[in-house]
């Protein structure tokens, strides 16, 4: 190849750009983070003692830190109406937010149960009270779904069962302390909600081997009919695929069906990941 | 350096420094990460500069340089992480160790040509293939290449003319 060829070949490869959302994305990202980041620099300098002077960074963060854990570990003591209220409830939401993805629900009961607990303690604090409760509503709400998002069977039914519990308890306690028609209807609703997808996943893990061979069967289909399709994969996606199907081999040997079904499942993913035309079935199937 | 200085200069070099990455690290998320971290390394160091008033830093005087010297240290940093060398086949080649060669998965779309080429960019030595990108591919001058890796335009020149040449040796070995 002669040498302007070679330059000219080399020009093309100017057409390999980043995906412009993505520029967009970074750019206000970059923008938004050096607010809080770029000019953060101290001025106040301690002019007493000179070991203060020395030690200055330490003796500001452990006063800090000491001040941030007191405020927190207090916070918890208070009831609504309180200024650090808001603490407590910031904590609470933390914690949720925190908790792994299988158990958020069971954690969102917990937190759900000690706010109406404080709601019955508090007099004269109607505001509050009832956006508490619109928050527990809310609360309540979210649980189906996060039941649903759990891909472990054996987890999802051991939690919604805990969580079923739950909503008992919450149920208690709002009919004995309180006397809030909505707030036993949300509960009331997710509590049907929580018995059908206990129901339903029980179904589920009884049937397991019949949905597995079809499952089975499906994904070999697909990888007979799109061999060609395949050659374009990353080689790591290829990989894993075969990781699995290695593993469910040996799972179903073992007779582990549901453990075969989460995998069926991540590989799933992976092919929605690459926009294939076929989909694995991963819903339960109508009888 | 104001948010519109940065802005303009985001705007008008995103692309090279993208593809200045995404030829040595072979991956386009990975491309990706560190692009941004590239551009944000940039701001904060531009933004501190731009108090600071320190007019007669490079970074000042020419940014597009600037970035392509933090570019280069971030890939040479990923590779430290990573326990990795950035060292080419040719130089393991040259130590008596073959490496198959590994077929390169790439959402960007190709011709087989382009396809050779980009390999056996990636096959000469990294600072062969630096300059190749930054002059030929982004269009930097010499003179801004000279202010990247701080050698003087002769020695720039010099190398540009060897990296061609490997470049072509390496094309040729592909056909």
């Amino acid at each position: 190849m002669l040498e302007k060829d070679l330059i000219n070949k080399l020009n093309e490869f100017k057409e390999i750009e980043p995906n412009k959302d993505w520029a967009h994305w970074l750019l206000s990202n970059i923008l938004t983070k050096s607010q809080q980041e770029v000019i953060i620099k101290p001025r106040v300098k301690l002019v007493s003692f000179s070991f203060i002077h020395q030690y200055q960074k330490v003796l500001a963060s452990a006063a800090f830190a000491v001040l941030f854990v007191s405020t927190f570990a207090f916070a918890q003591t208070t009831l609504p109406g309180n200024p650090l209220y808001p603490v407590k409830t910031l904590t609470q939401n933390a914690r949720i937010a925190l908790s792994s993805k299988d158990y958020k629900s069971v954690v969102r009961l917990e937190i759900a149960k000690a706010r109406l607990s404080d709601m019955t303690k508090t007099i004269d604090q109607e505001q509050v009270i009832a956006l508490m409760s619109q928050n527990i509503q809310k609360d309540l709400q979210a649980i189906p779904q996060e039941l649903k998002n759990i891909s472990n069977k054996k987890i999802a039914l051991q939690v919604s069962q805990k969580v079923g519990e739950q909503t008992k308890d919450l149920k208690n306690l709002s009919n004995n302390l309180l006397n809030n028609n909505n707030l036993n209807q949300a509960i009331d609703e997710a509590q049907d909600k929580v018995y059908g997808f206990i129901f339903s996943t029980e179904e589920e893990i009884n049937q397991c081997p019949s949905y597995l061979q079809d499952k089975l069967a499906n994904l070999q289909k697909y990888f007979t009919d799109n061999v060609q399709t395949l050659v374009q994969w990353p080689i790591d996606d290829i990989t894993k695929v075969r990781t699995f199907l290695g593993d469910i081999d040996n799972d179903v040997k073992a007779g582990n069906c549901l453990e075969a079904m989460v995998k069926i499942d991540s590989i799933n993913q992976i092919l929605q990941i690459h926009s294939l035309d076929i989909k694995v079935e991963t819903s339960t199937p109508e009888n | 350096m104001t948010e519109e200085e940065f802005i303009n200069l985001y705007k008008n070099n995103l692309n090279k420094i993208f593809r200045f990455i995404y030829f040595r690290v072979d991956k386009t998320e990975i491309a990706q990460d560190l692009t941004a971290q590239v551009f944000l390394k940039v701001w904060q160091k531009m933004s501190l500069r731009g108090i600071s008033q320190k007019r007669n830093d490079v970074a000042i005087s020419n940014p597009t340089a600037f970035i392509f010297r933090v570019a280069r240290n971030q890939i040479i940093d990923f590779y430290r992480q990573k326990n990795k060398t950035p060292i080419s086949l040719e130089e393991l080649k040259e130590k008596g160790i073959d490496i198959p060669q590994k077929s390169f998965v790439s959402k960007i779309e190709m011709s087989f040509e382009m396809e050779n080429l980009k390999k056996s960019l990636q096959r000469i030595k990294p600072v062969y293939s630096e300059v190749i990108i930054w002059h030929y591919v982004d269009g930097l001058s010499t003179k801004e290449i000279t202010q990247i890796l701080n050698k003087n335009e002769n020695n720039v020149r010099v190398l540009l003319h060897r990296a061609l040449e490997s470049l072509k040796k390496e094309v040729s070995k592909e056909v």
